[in-house]
């Protein structure tokens, strides 16, 4: 599961992980900036996508537009996507022409201009996207889910901003978030593909040993208490849908509970054979789909549960079914076939998160930005699969799913159920 | 570029087709059968539909849960549709995968109960789409285009004849169309290709049958200039389409058409025209675009320009796309603009064959659209031979502002 990774340290804290595929001519380049919607404060929401969106808009040598020219001229593509942990920036190029990616990156590090009337006109952009995202009902449900869950925690807040931040946002505020966070000691590299090292090693050095420091550590955060009960919170959405999530706080990345929570997640509801699977929509018939997520982050994830109820079906009967389920995890295990079909399916999907240079570079960067131990931990994942046993199955469910630890919010149709 | 491919006939009419993915480990193989929505007669919509879902639902040997279990021994995922299904696994499991998506395409059960269960299903996401504003703009436009057109009509069909529909429409539907004959199974991943042939052929080529033939429907025709439609709902943006039936992929004018969408309305990151002026200058969306290219099939796809924005901005963006459409038909691109968009083509084509199921559909689309598999090695000539005349006169021909349809859903 571990790649062959070339690693490069240079002194102003910069590093690159460099891997050599050289199936086809091309090559990803990502570059990760270990700051999210986590280290936001109050009043900025939102900043870390905002700037996302501004890393395009010009640089000390790279004109508004240039970047998206540059990377069409050479016949790639370009993207970037802001999570609560991280910020992540990518090009996928041709392998003889993928240098120029380093020289874009190395540019917008610290030179990013951050125009006034650029913000101003990018505001707008992100406004409608947030008006987009507030059109769509699981969209809803999972920020309404995240602000129950974490009261205390940046994580209550959505990776997009409150609106009501956003729109009092200035550009002084992005410029000194941008000088806090942005720069080679809060930054790393991963590139894979049909690259020669010691010429790229060369070339990263180049670039990135010459730019200052931002000389700050990432914010700290402060913890989430333990809840001292279940809570519960109903939203309101269009249509005649009835939805439900319940989340559920766990653990960080790469912790032992986060592979078992792994392997639980695919026993509960991976495919038709998965328990919830057969139980709520085969035998009983209360949902269309169910679907479990294990989300670690930085800080303790959440574990999901995801419904989508079948019409006449009370949230409560699909709840209920839902404990029944878990308990009978906790009091009984589940079956050695389903551990086995767990594990060989987490390994599978393993593979196809490798099938092309791009998705490699961004497992290998994920990892690196988000689990302690960083992408080493790549090389324990068969071994960490493996031991989640039986008894880790029990383990868990006893850990973290009791009572009081449950989110319930349900998602109900607006009151006359029309759209 | 150069693919490692190759291709047999099998004596039961299916070709089947290997593309080499050196360097992988995993495997993906698609049947795309001699099928689809056009072949379903009016008291038969959306019956494709229900079949695809149907499928992984069990097999005459398996109950959807054993079919289920068996896909995930593997390590795989098994996924029925309309016109046959794909199946992807670790490469090593390849011979394994291929039985269960021969048994799930050919021998489902279609077991009344499950049926039934997605029957409901398929009603209640007609529901939802009921109250999706972007989807009720979409499938009016699609209406509004098409109109007698099988295309008019949402692929699932309408609630009111999913929900007559019965196990013995779907046994009889798929009887009649599912059939090795004129169909395609295409495969990607690391093998040989002589290896993955003979692996596709020992798999499928004991299964008999033929279709009947096809009634192919009338293209559709432009509407007359006037069709302007709001349907409003209670939502933060409004979603916006406009355009006109479209382009056969067979169409000559393809490439031409092809670069114009890609100065106009589809071009990477924002470098488009509409891109530039309706999100970056204006900042009125956070999606945009416009294309006739990408939805050319066997039969016309449509020139679709789309917009989600807040309602105050409706007219604004359709004021704006109309002007970018006159501009593009009024006046030549420029030899920049021309150039770039043709360095981004020919550049950029390379990324859609790094995923097994990429090659396997382009396999198979160089083969329905009768393009040769050497289409890939021609494609960066076909490119740039493209002028800046061609660009003007294909925007004149076939981007037609008095025959524009626009239809909008939400605030």
């Amino acid at each position: 599961m571990l790649p062959n990774v070339h690693e490069v340290s240079l002194s102003n804290g910069f590093r690159a992980l460099l891997v050599e595929r050289s199936s086809l001519p091309v090559v990803a380049s990502t570059i990760w900036y270990t700051v999210g919607s986590r280290d936001e404060r109050t009043t900025e929401t939102g900043l870390s996508h905002f700037l996302e969106h501004m890393m395009f808009k010009g640089t000390d040598r790279y004109a508004k537009g240039e970047i998206d020219l540059a990377t069409s001229l050479m016949g790639g593509s370009n993207n970037a996507f802001t999570d609560h942990d991280l910020t992540a920036y990518y090009f996928s190029l041709a392998a003889d022409r993928w240098e120029a990616a380093l020289e874009i990156e190395a540019s917008r590090m610290r030179g990013c201009t951050l125009d006034e009337a650029e913000f101003t006109a990018e505001k707008s952009v992100v406004l409608e996207e947030l008006a987009m995202g507030e059109d769509d009902p699981w969209n809803s449900l999972h920020q309404a889910t995240e602000a129950v869950v974490f009261q205390v925690h940046s994580y209550h807040h959505p990776i997009i901003g409150w609106k009501e931040d956003l729109e009092r946002l200035g550009v002084g505020g992005m410029r000194d978030y941008y000088q806090r966070n942005y720069g080679p000691d809060r930054a790393f590299l991963v590139v894979v593909g049909d690259i020669d090292i010691p010429k790229t090693e060369s070339r990263i050095r180049e670039l990135f040993e010459g730019i200052e420091t931002t000389g700050g550590e990432r914010a700290s955060v402060l913890s989430e208490p333990q809840s001292s009960g279940e809570r519960r919170a109903t939203i309101r959405a269009p249509g005649k849908a009835t939805r439900m999530a319940i989340a559920i706080r766990t653990c960080c990345m790469g912790e032992q509970d986060d592979f078992n929570l792994d392997v639980l997640s695919c026993v509960l509801s991976s495919g038709k054979g998965s328990r919830l699977f057969r139980e709520m929509v085969l035998d009983n018939q209360m949902v269309t789909d169910v679907s479990t997520y294990n989300e670690p982050r930085l800080d303790p994830g959440l574990f999901w549960f995801a419904f989508e109820l079948l019409p006449g079906v009370e949230p409560q009967a699909v709840e209920d079914c839902l404990r029944t389920e878990l308990q009978r995890v906790s009091d009984d295990g589940v079956e050695e076939s389903e551990l086995r079909r767990a594990r060989i399916q987490l390994e599978s999907s393993f593979l196809f998160e490798e099938e092309t240079a791009l998705d490699s570079a961004l497992k290998i960067g994920r990892w690196e930005a988000q689990c302690q131990g960083g992408y080493r931990r790549l090389a324990e994942v068969e071994t960490r699969y493996a031991v989640a046993d039986n008894d880790a199955m029990r383990s868990v469910v006893q850990k973290y799913f009791s009572t009081e630890g449950w989110n319930v919010i349900h998602s109900l149709p607006t009151e006359n159920g029309e759209s | 570029m150069k693919l490692e491919i190759g291709e047999r006939t099998l004596d039961n009419g299916l070709t089947i087709i290997a593309v080499r993915n050196a360097g992988v480990y995993t495997y993906a193989a698609g049947l795309v059968l001699d099928v689809d929505m056009r072949d379903e007669s009016a008291e038969e919509e959306g019956v494709g539909n229900l079949i695809g879902d149907c499928l992984d639902e069990g097999t005459a040997h398996r109950t959807g849960v054993e079919l289920a279990m068996a896909v995930d021994e593997l390590g795989g995922r098994l996924l029925g549709n309309a016109s046959g299904g794909t199946v992807m696994c670790p490469a090593k499991n390849s011979t394994a995968a291929l039985v269960l998506l021969r048994e799930m395409v050919f021998e489902p059960a279609f077991a009344e109960r499950e049926v039934k269960r997605v029957r409901d299903e398929i009603l209640q996401e007609i529901e939802i789409e009921e109250s999706d504003p972007r989807q009720v703009a979409s499938l009016r436009f699609q209406k509004e285009v098409y109109g007698v057109h099988p295309f008019a009509r949402p692929a699932r069909g309408s609630a009111k004849v999913v929900a007559s529909r019965g196990v013995d429409d779907l046994h009889r539907f798929h009887k009649k169309w599912f059939a090795p004959q004129g169909s395609y199974l295409a495969a990607g991943g690391p093998a040989e290709v002589e290896t993955t042939l003979d692996e596709l052929e020992a798999a499928f080529s004991d299964i008999d049958g033929s279709v009947p033939e096809h009634v192919r429907p009338e293209p559709p025709v432009m509407t007359e200039g006037g069709v302007d439609i709001h349907l409003p709902m209670d939502r933060e943006q409004v979603h916006v389409l406009l355009g006109h039936p479209g382009i056969r992929r067979s169409n000559p004018d393809f490439y031409a058409l092809s670069v114009m969408d890609h100065v106009l309305g589809t071009g990477p990151g924002f470098t488009s025209r509409i891109s530039m002026r309706l999100r970056d200058e204006l900042g009125l969306c956070y999606s945009v675009h416009a294309a006739i290219s990408s939805s050319a099939g066997e039969e016309p796809g449509t020139f679709t320009a789309y917009i989600g924005t807040s309602p105050e901005h409706r007219q604004k963006a359709i004021d704006g796309f109309l002007a970018e459409i006159d501009r593009i038909r009024e006046e030549k691109v420029t030899e920049k603009e021309l150039h770039d968009v043709q360095k981004y083509l020919t550049g950029s084509y390379v990324f859609a064959f790094e995923r097994n199921t990429q090659l396997a559909r382009y396999a198979v689309r160089a083969k329905r659209f009768d393009l040769g598999f050497d289409h890939i090695e021609r494609y960066p000539d076909l490119i740039r031979s493209v002028t800046r005349d061609d660009v003007q006169r294909v925007a004149q021909e076939y981007l037609r502002p008095e025959h524009m349809v626009r239809v909008s859903a939400g605030a």
